[in-house]
């Protein structure tokens, strides 16, 4: 009998903890980094009451746990709102059908190209793709302006990418096949191949091995290459392809989208127009170097203006599409390097 | 009636636990359209890849045994000085996560020979996990070794030499915890994903881990952990088939007395060894942890403690209780198999336990999540019940067996003068029972509370949304974070760890003391 009572104690004081029908919570998992995503949503917790009960991700699950995580929930979902880092992830949730659309006119001001056009997710603060280079290895006057460069004789050996199956490499990769056409993308794998560019773990390990002087340079996104800079590395940064009708750089802006059947909509919707207003974003500059999509955000100095950058004229959705016909292309490649 | 009790506990385990696994393996083989297409998918270059894993897991268990086989003997069989410092410090890198010591090794390297290229290899790979694992293999063997009857080896050494008393004495009697040493390690490096991952090594895992995080195939990815697991049911067979019946895991040596060879001149070999082992196995990646972490003064250290101390509450009583949770499921499974030995139902628990102990990680917490996301079961989703469940899957075999072969010490005479005596089972259990497999129980205990304190893989996808975990905050915030504030947090994990471990090890030796070993 005790043994009875003590079981239905337990299972009703977990059934209590467990309870997420409570109005005033919202429920977010994200991607983005939790240094710099868990102030922000201190922040929105603050000034509105609405408990944010968050899931973050780490970098040994290359970022995806969480997206997979709501995949296998998508018949009971128990998210609210999903905040990604890039677009990649929002477009993959869209199209398995676990979003759900809503149009912020908070973010009507930010250019329709961050935006999804059926209202299923919506960008804000951006990162970019930089080549980022070790200045005790390499002169100013060898530094890459290209990406193209990476595949000369000079650099053999010397340059270092991530896993071209996860995260924003993947979605950099997909946006040259996408303006690159299928057969130039393959011969410029086939020739970074040759060049025996070193394939890293993550963007994180690219940082680490130039910061390092493992390799002289490499590929990775804005907010790895400023927290180099932030513990004082010896590196330089620089926006690839930027002369008129270059190829440009890769601009990937953070994006938000609502989990359809949600049970806190209403506060998910609050957290969304949060999330994508004038004031995250400078705080995201602020934090962790993004740029704002939003006209008129302060931003410190170190910060670049997208209006002095050259971006990848890319269609977010359609290099996703891209993604999922050249997935095969990129794992052949990316076992090139493995041991 | 107690084995009512424990078959009682093993239906819960086979309800909570076991049943999600089969669901979703069911669900993966039963589906007659992807049941095609994962075959379909299965290539040369899949089964190269699994060739290729299960040549890695072969050399780690092989070596870490060998190198369990040596420190063992001399920490426990000799009387090297310092030997019971030794078999504190050498267990250490079971305390941090193999991802962990993988960049420790590989910073190290860069440091000592600016060159990382070995390191990003299959044989970097072998020796961060020979590392990581010899402890396991080294606990494992050296409790058989402290068990060996010290007639038996002194008998032999009447008649022949040592050399001989070893090949044809010890190693014969320790051959079931080299057996051991050798799957559970292989167990552990075959079903390992962080390592290989992060030094670039294509094996099994990562294979499975792309399928699941690059291409989203759950059912692909599920498909081809089946084939993990059946390579250890492999395994599990030839252990069963050559070792039958002979003991797993001793821990506590009543009883026995075992005798300890002088090392005298050779002292200084055996030092070499050792000291070898030591510095070059834990010292250097302890220093480089401890010199990042203190590169930019204390400051830093204070501030991992603040992003670590709400965590601290919630891993401890989740670590607790799964550690609870898995003592009391191996003592029972462990108890109803040797009040049964040989029947059909002890054959079903070790499976059972083994598949659930095999499968990945992160495939483990997928079948929890499709199993039990469902309002009805809200109420273990959605709280942190989940989460002890998963423990209680991924780590009771390990508890199970380190019972099972504790109660394979007591001597048979012991239950039967005692039943002849009228003695009720009850009593049995108390008064002769638990006073035999109490250390093992308690060892089970720590071993569980350490390995459900650092678990990430599962409990990254099963935490409940808005709860702080250990292992989950060090591994979120490493991402983007200082290397400096990353290993602070690692060296307060660790030393917390230590520092629990201490003390419940002195409460417990009070408590035996007390109740159990009078002097």
């Amino acid at each position: 009998m005790n043994k009875g009572k003590l079981l239905l104690a337990i299972l009703l004081s977990n059934m209590l903890l467990s309870c997420n029908s409570n109005s005033n919570e919202v429920v977010v998992y994200t991607s983005v980094d939790q240094i710099f995503s868990e102030p922000i949503l201190k922040d929105f917790e603050k000034e509105t009451g609405i408990k944010v009960k968050a899931v973050f991700d780490t970098e040994e699950t290359k970022s995806t746990g969480v997206l997979n995580r709501l995949i296998a929930e998508k018949d009971n979902p128990q998210c609210d709102l999903f905040w990604s880092g890039d677009p990649m992830r929002a477009i993959v949730l869209k199209q398995k059908g676990i979003t759900s659309p809503y149009r912020s006119h908070v973010a009507d001001d930010i250019n329709p190209v961050f935006k999804d056009p059926e209202n299923h997710w919506t960008g804000f603060s951006a990162r970019a793709r930089v080549l980022i280079y070790n200045k005790k290895l390499l002169p100013e006057k060898d530094v890459p302006q290209s990406i193209f460069d990476l595949t000369k004789e000079k650099y053999k050996g010397k340059v270092v990418i991530a896993n071209p199956l996860f995260g924003t490499t993947t979605f950099h990769f997909a946006a040259l096949f996408t303006l690159l056409g299928d057969e130039k993308a393959k011969e410029f794998l086939a020739a970074l191949e040759k060049n025996k560019v070193v394939i890293a773990s993550s963007n994180g390990d690219v940082k680490k091995r130039v910061v390092q002087g493992e390799a002289v340079c490499g590929l990775t996104d804005t907010d790895d290459a400023n927290e180099a800079l932030k513990e004082r590395a010896d590196i330089g940064i620089v926006f690839l392809d930027q002369k008129p009708l270059g190829l440009g750089s890769l601009i990937m802006p953070n994006t938000v989208c609502l989990i359809k059947n949600s049970h806190n909509a209403e506060n998910a919707k609050r957290l969304f127009d949060y999330l994508i207003s004038k004031e995250t974003e400078a705080k995201l500059a602020q934090s962790c170097a993004q740029m704002p999509l939003h006209k008129g955000v302060s931003v410190p100095v170190n910060v670049p203006s997208l209006d002095n950058i050259i971006p990848m004229k890319i269609d977010y959705e359609k290099t996703a599409e891209k993604l999922n016909s050249i997935v095969k292309i990129l794992e052949q490649f990316s076992r090139y390097d493995k041991k | 009636m107690r084995c009512k009790l424990c078959l009682s506990v093993f239906a819960l385990f086979l309800l909570f636990v076991v049943l999600p696994v089969f669901y979703v393996f069911g669900d993966t083989v039963l589906n007659w359209t992807s049941l095609y297409n994962n075959l379909a998918s299965f290539d040369l270059s899949n089964l190269e890849l699994l060739l290729k894993s299960i040549l890695i897991a072969s050399m780690v268990g092989f070596i870490s045994t060998i190198l369990g086989v040596i420190i063992g003997f001399l920490i426990y069989k000799t009387n090297l000085r310092g030997r019971n410092f030794f078999k504190v410090v050498l267990l250490l890198p079971l305390f941090i996560a193999p991802y962990i010591w993988a960049v420790a090794w590989k910073d190290l390297f860069y440091l000592m020979f600016n060159n990382t290229n070995f390191i990003y290899s299959v044989s970097g790979m072998i020796l961060v996990l020979t590392t990581v694992f010899t402890p396991l293999s080294f606990l494992i063997i050296g409790s058989a070794l402290a068990n060996i009857d010290s007639a038996m080896e002194e008998s032999g050494l009447v008649i022949t030499k040592f050399g001989r008393v070893v090949v044809k004495i010890i190693l014969p009697l320790i051959k079931t915890a080299i057996f051991t040493s050798f799957v559970l390690v292989f167990i552990f490096s075959i079903s390992e994903f962080s390592v290989p991952a992060f030094l670039g090594v294509q094996v099994f895992t990562t294979e499975i881990f792309k399928q699941f995080s690059a291409f989203y195939n759950h059912s692909l990815a599920v498909f081809q952990s089946m084939l993990l697991v059946v390579i250890c049911m492999v395994l599990l067979v030839t252990e069963r088939k050559y070792i039958s019946g002979s003991p797993f895991l001793s821990i506590g040596s009543k009883g026995t007395t075992s005798k300890t060879y002088q090392l005298q001149s050779k002292n200084k070999y055996g030092y070499l060894f050792i000291g070898f082992w030591f510095v070059a196995s834990i010292l250097l990646p302890l220093i480089i942890l401890v010199s990042q972490a203190f590169r930019n003064g204390i400051g830093i250290l204070e501030k991992a403690f603040v992003l670590l101390l709400p965590t601290f509450f919630t891993s401890f009583i989740l670590a607790l209780s799964g550690a609870a949770l898995i003592v009391v499921i191996g003592f029972a499974v462990a108890y109803f198999t040797f009040r049964n030995p040989g029947t059909e139902m002890k054959k079903i628990f070790d499976w059972t336990l083994l598949i659930v102990f095999a499968i990945p990680s992160i495939i483990f917490a997928i079948s929890l999540i499709k199993f039990y996301n469902r309002p009805a079961f809200n109420f273990i989703y959605a709280g942190f019940a989940i989460i002890v469940i998963g423990y209680a899957g991924k780590f009771s075999f390990i508890s199970y067996k380190v019972i099972e072969n504790s109660l394979k010490q007591i001597p048979k005479s012991f239950l039967e003068v005692a039943s002849l005596e009228g003695i009720k089972p009850l009593s049995q259990l108390w008064n002769i029972i638990f006073p035999f497999v109490l250390p093992a129980m308690l060892a089970s205990f720590v071993i569980g509370f350490v390995f459900s304190l650092e678990e990430l893989g599962m409990t990254i996808m099963l935490y409940p949304p808005g709860s702080e975990i250990m292992p989950i905050k060090v591994f979120t915030i490493m991402a983007n974070a200082p290397q400096s504030l990353t290993s602070s947090m690692i060296l307060i994990v660790f030393s917390i760890t230590l520092f629990t471990i201490l003390i419940f090890y002195l409460i417990v030796n009070m408590f035996l003391k007390k109740y159990y070993l009078p002097e």
